[in-house]
């Protein structure tokens, strides 16, 4: 009968109808009871008027809940088929779904107007067309990274609505996404009946990197095989599974262009702002790359290019940039301080602003501490177990004292064993311990460490003549169910003669961040070559990681890796010292070795500071953030009322900034009282920078149900072949009165009728 | 009902002691030697001749006449007579409804001990029988203040139980009635009326004069209820879920009907119908009825 409703949810209001039912029907249950002698009349009266009175009251209660059912279906406004037992009662309705597109690419300016405002206007032209008299209707699909559907909604309130539409959203569009909101609601519309009356309309800019999912081998690559075309790509089967969709549910999507008048229109962007190389400590000068993409057709001149560093600017570089090509602009730079840093590059502005101006947020990690247990100190540096240890983590400087020119991301600190027995002992310091030739610890101190490992920081234990009996190293360490910090057990000591032969590395993880500065061929053998005359044969745990592997014959594992809680545990089956290898004595060898391998151990998880627009984060601060600040790129302030949360490496995390708050790319930062503001950007993804459009050949050769319409068209034809269908909510309405009327006057005329009797 | 013994409101006995003294003038026989009664009987005193008719008996029949003009007629005389007043009372369970401070049953015990009063204050006799299906107390006819009291005593200890049988009753207690004269039935009639009516012709043929007092509730005739009822039949006529409304116009009908043939069935045996509704004042409704009455013997006896 009803094809469905404009409010469905409404209609579940029909169900009120036994409103009146259920009150007559309690009201059975409250009779007042009363004694009565002439009963024989009563009796007499009630045989006579039985049937009658039924029937009167039975025509009461269906008028009453005929009223409720059809006041509430009207009010669900209800529809159906032109040729329908209700055909003859509907009133044509037209339910227009419109998507506009509000990626960052419409924010392009052609003359006076942008895409974006072109777009809007256009919607609004479209919606005036409609009747909201009639029950025409509008949902209007801002489509961005993900859709945001506006609802149904009348002609008159979309128009209001479309007028306070101003700017682009700074994010890509997601077509699958938005069209997945059209097939929902075409679903919806369809309520089982297999068709689909919604008429949809895509107003964008033919963005041709919106479309590359449909578009197959393209004929005119974009910049350098394009790894964001790429990603694009993999939307591919959910767009066109979505256009399916649409197809089968009779649906047709118009595309109107109204992008800019060229196929392929002059943008230059900033696409990229990074670090040359990764920044591992503070000091020092950094080379930073701002990459320029020209997106034209033609090249682009001397354009200049400046760098933000901090808030200061960096002299201007200017380069050429070829057609379709992408050049980096290099900027020196120091960065002096551990901490976030900002970095905004800034181009020219052109006809798309958005992309002229990329800011990011670079972190540049605080020295790791590193606690050295020396489990065999010795005046003589050779002998001493951690001399060579010691003098990577801190190089000497011209005086020979540690902290000298060279960079070294460690702050370490020397102690002996007994240190560890002190009950003042505060292990909250180090970030890495280093137990180098340890004898057996007491078992307070395998707590204490137990607890700092479980904190998050790292250990690192190392072997030696110092350790003793290796059974009581197990008993201390290692537990067969993984709940010692050992992640192998030791099982035998193996020497060979430095005179006959030696071990070397027989294999390593490459890909460990500890270890892949060895991947590289050139340094390969300062690794693998190295020679270990002694060590230690351990079974490592099932999920315990072999990082590195002797060439013995049990392959026999040199570093292994474990995760313990939040920390993690390596096991180096050698010494430090040279009294069982010669990796100290070898510097190229040990000091990338051990910059390496414990700045990973001890290096902190940053949650992300360069989001994409809409994206939430959450920020970590090292004090207790008092009235925490979000600061906007346009300078507008909000407090962040959520309480903090302090993370177990002992920061706080600040309260989640939604993505609500970075919808637009820019610089942001939070800022708390007496603390230094910690800073986050928010980037447009680069594609939008590429302008490039399709093709109206193109656009025809998608899909069958996207079909291209000329700017400007009405197009209304379109929505002539599916069925016809208007809302019947006035018809209803109307038999509601009749039955309100109707059940006042005959409820009147009974009363009427049983009082004068 | 009142608290005094013979339960009767002070305020209407004492009403009542003056309708007494109207009484004496209008109720034939109430004063015994010093009315003549309106009953035509033998007696001392010559009356009229009226044509024999067969089933008279033979020693009425004057021979004189007979012998001088050839036609049978009969000698009637004026008989003294002494009243004999028979108070029935249907104390009925239907008998115990009432929407007012006071039920039927109470009103009609009220207007028998008016009655009761009333007669034996004028040295007549009067006696009470109180029934429902069947008879259930009962007071033979005598006079003098001890009677009064017993009847009234009586009429304070009855209750209303039981079903209605008014036709059944009056059937059986026709023939028992030892003396004749005014049998006055307090009752609601809430009874077959064939069986009523039969009742009430077996206490005619016996020589008895029948006046139905019909005792009703103002509420009973009007039927002027409000929502939705469980009415509860009085006399174990069943439950019954009514909406009143609904059924008003057809109950009343039901209920005049009844009343209207009840009426029609008195006027056809010419005995006294008195529809007496319980929010009428007690005094006014037996001094109207007795007006009535004196006023049919003054206009020349007939009923």
């Amino acid at each position: 009968m009803f094809e469905g409703f404009v409010h469905p949810a409404l209609a579940a209001g029909a169900g009120l109808a036994a409103v009146p039912l259920l009150i007559h029907l309690l009201n059975r249950q409250r009779h007042r009871p009363l004694q009565w002698a002439a009963m024989r009349f009563v009796l007499a009266a009630y045989r006579r008027t039985r049937r009658r009175v039924q029937l009167e009251n039975l025509l009461l209660l269906f008028l009453r809940m005929g009223a409720v059912a059809l006041i509430a279906l009207a009010l669900a406004r209800p529809f159906a088929s032109g040729d329908s037992a209700l055909g003859p009662l509907t009133e044509r309705r037209r339910d227009l779904v419109l998507v506009v597109d509000a990626s960052a690419s419409t924010g392009y300016r052609e003359e006076v107007e942008t895409v974006f405002e072109r777009i809007v206007e256009r919607a609004s032209t479209l919606v005036s067309a409609l009747d909201g008299a009639s029950g025409d209707r509008v949902n209007v699909i801002r489509a961005g990274a993900w859709p945001r559907s506006l609802g149904w909604m009348d002609p008159d309130k979309t128009r209001a609505v479309l007028s306070d539409l101003s700017a682009p959203f700074d994010e890509v569009l997601d077509l699958a996404a938005a069209l997945g909101e059209v097939q929902a609601l075409a679903l919806e519309d369809a309520a089982g009946s297999g068709a689909s009356g919604l008429e949809v309309r895509l107003l964008t800019d033919l963005q041709r990197s919106s479309f590359a999912g449909l578009l197959g081998a393209s004929p005119d690559p974009p910049l350098d095989g394009d790894a964001a075309e790429g990603a694009r790509a993999e939307d591919a089967p959910r767009l066109a599974e979505v256009l399916e969709g649409l197809s089968e549910l009779g649906v047709r999507v118009l595309v109107e262009d109204l992008g800019p008048t060229s196929t392929r229109p002059q943008n230059l962007s900033i696409v990229d702002v990074r670090p040359v190389q990764p920044i591992h400590a503070a000091g020092g000068r950094v080379e930073v790359a701002v990459t320029v993409a020209n997106h034209g057709a033609t090249a682009r001149p001397a354009e200049r290019v400046a760098l933000v560093h901090d808030g200061n600017r960096l002299p201007v570089r200017r380069l050429d940039v070829p057609a379709g090509g992408r050049v980096d602009a290099i900027f020196s730079l120091s960065l002096d301080t551990p901490g976030a840093h900002t970095l905004v590059a800034e181009l020219d502005g052109d006809r798309l602003a958005v992309d002229d101006r990329r800011a990011s947020v670079e972190i540049v990690p605080p020295a790791v501490r590193v606690l050295v247990v020396n489990g065999s100190p010795a005046d003589d540096f050779e002998q001493d177990e951690v001399a060579y240890l010691m003098l990577a983590l801190e190089p000497l400087d011209a005086d020979g004292l540690p902290g000298g020119a060279l960079l070294a991301p460690f702050e370490a600190d020397e102690v002996t064993p007994d240190f560890l027995v002190s009950p003042d002992l505060d292990l909250r310091w180090a970030d890495v311990v280093v137990l180098a030739n340890t004898p057996p610890l007491p078992d307070s101190v395998v707590e204490a460490l137990e607890k700092r490992v479980a904190a998050g920081a790292a250990l690192v234990v190392a072997l030696g003549d110092r350790i003793g009996d290796l059974s009581r190293v197990n008993a201390k360490l290692f537990r067969p169910d993984g709940s010692g910090l050992l992640p192998a057990e030791l099982s035998r000591h193996v020497v060979v003669s430095r005179r006959e032969s030696y071990y070397r590395v027989a294999g390593f993880e490459e890909d460990h961040p500890a270890l892949a500065f060895f991947s590289d061929e050139a340094w390969r053998p300062l690794l693998t070559e190295i020679p270990v005359y002694e060590f230690v044969r351990a079974r490592p745990l099932e999920d315990a990681k072999v990082l590195a592997y002797l060439d013995d014959e049990g392959r026999s594992p040199l570093l292994v890796e474990r995760s313990w809680d939040r920390g993690r545990v390596y096991l180096w089956t050698s010494s430090l010292s040279r009294a069982w290898t010669d990796v100290p004595a070898s510097p190229k060898t040990l000091i990338p070795l051990v910059h390496e391998w414990l700045r990973h151990a001890g290096a902190r998880s940053e949650p992300p500071r360069v989001v994409t627009p809409g994206e939430p984060l959450r920020l970590l601060v090292e004090g207790f953030p008092r009235s925490p600040e979000l600061v906007r790129p346009d300078g507008s302030r909000r407090p962040l009322d959520s309480e903090p949360e302090q993370a177990p490496d002992g920061r706080w995390r600040l309260p989640t900034i939604s993505g609500e708050e970075t919808g637009r790319a820019g610089l942001y930062a939070v800022t708390v009282e007496g603390g230094r503001a910690e800073p986050f950007a928010v980037q447009i993804d680069p594609r939008e920078g590429d302008l490039t459009r399709l093709s109206p050949q193109e656009v025809a050769g998608l899909h069958p149900a996207l079909e291209l319409v000329a700017r400007g068209e009405s197009g209304s034809e379109a929505g002539d072949d599916g069925p016809q269908r208007g809302e019947i909510w006035r018809s209803l309405a109307l038999a509601a009165l009749i039955m309100l009327v109707a059940e006042s006057l005959w409820g009147a005329w009974l009363g009427i009728r049983r009082r004068v009797a | 009902m009142g608290a005094t013994q013979a339960g009767l409101d002070p305020a209407v006995l004492d009403r009542l002691s003056h309708l007494s003294l109207v009484a004496r003038r209008v109720v034939e026989g109430f004063m015994g030697g010093h009315h003549t009664s309106a009953h035509r009987g033998s007696s001392v005193e010559f009356a009229q001749h009226r044509p024999y008719a067969p089933g008279d008996e033979l020693r009425t029949i004057d021979w004189r006449v007979f012998a001088r003009s050839d036609r049978l007629v009969v000698k009637e005389y004026v008989e003294e007579t002494n009243l004999s007043c028979n108070l029935l009372l249907d104390a009925s369970e239907s008998m115990a409804f009432g929407s007012l401070d006071w039920t039927k049953f109470d009103y009609a015990r009220w207007g028998a001990a008016a009655l009761a009063h009333l007669v034996i204050s004028q040295r007549d006799t009067a006696g009470l029988v109180v029934f429902d299906e069947e008879h259930r107390r009962k007071v033979p006819p005598a006079n003098g203040a001890p009677q009064l009291n017993a009847i009234l005593s009586t009429l304070a200890e009855a209750q209303p139980t039981g079903p209605t049988a008014v036709g059944s009753v009056l059937e059986l207690l026709a023939p028992r009635l030892r003396r004749r004269g005014i049998t006055a039935i307090f009752s609601d009639f809430f009874d077959e009326l064939a069986a009523i009516e039969s009742g009430v012709k077996r206490l005619v043929y016996g020589g008895h004069e029948p006046i139905l007092f019909q005792v009703l509730d103002p509420l009973e005739l009007s039927f002027e209820l409000d929502g939705l009822l469980k009415l509860e039949g009085l006399e174990a006529t069943g439950v019954h879920k009514i909406d009143p409304k609904a059924i008003r116009e057809a109950y009343i009908e039901e209920i005049r009907g009844h009343n209207q043939r009840l009426a029609r069935a008195a006027r056809s045996l010419s005995v006294d119908y008195v529809r007496m509704s319980t929010d009428q004042p007690l005094d006014g409704v037996l001094a109207g009825y007795l007006a009535k009455r004196s006023a049919r013997t003054r206009g020349g006896g007939a009923r």
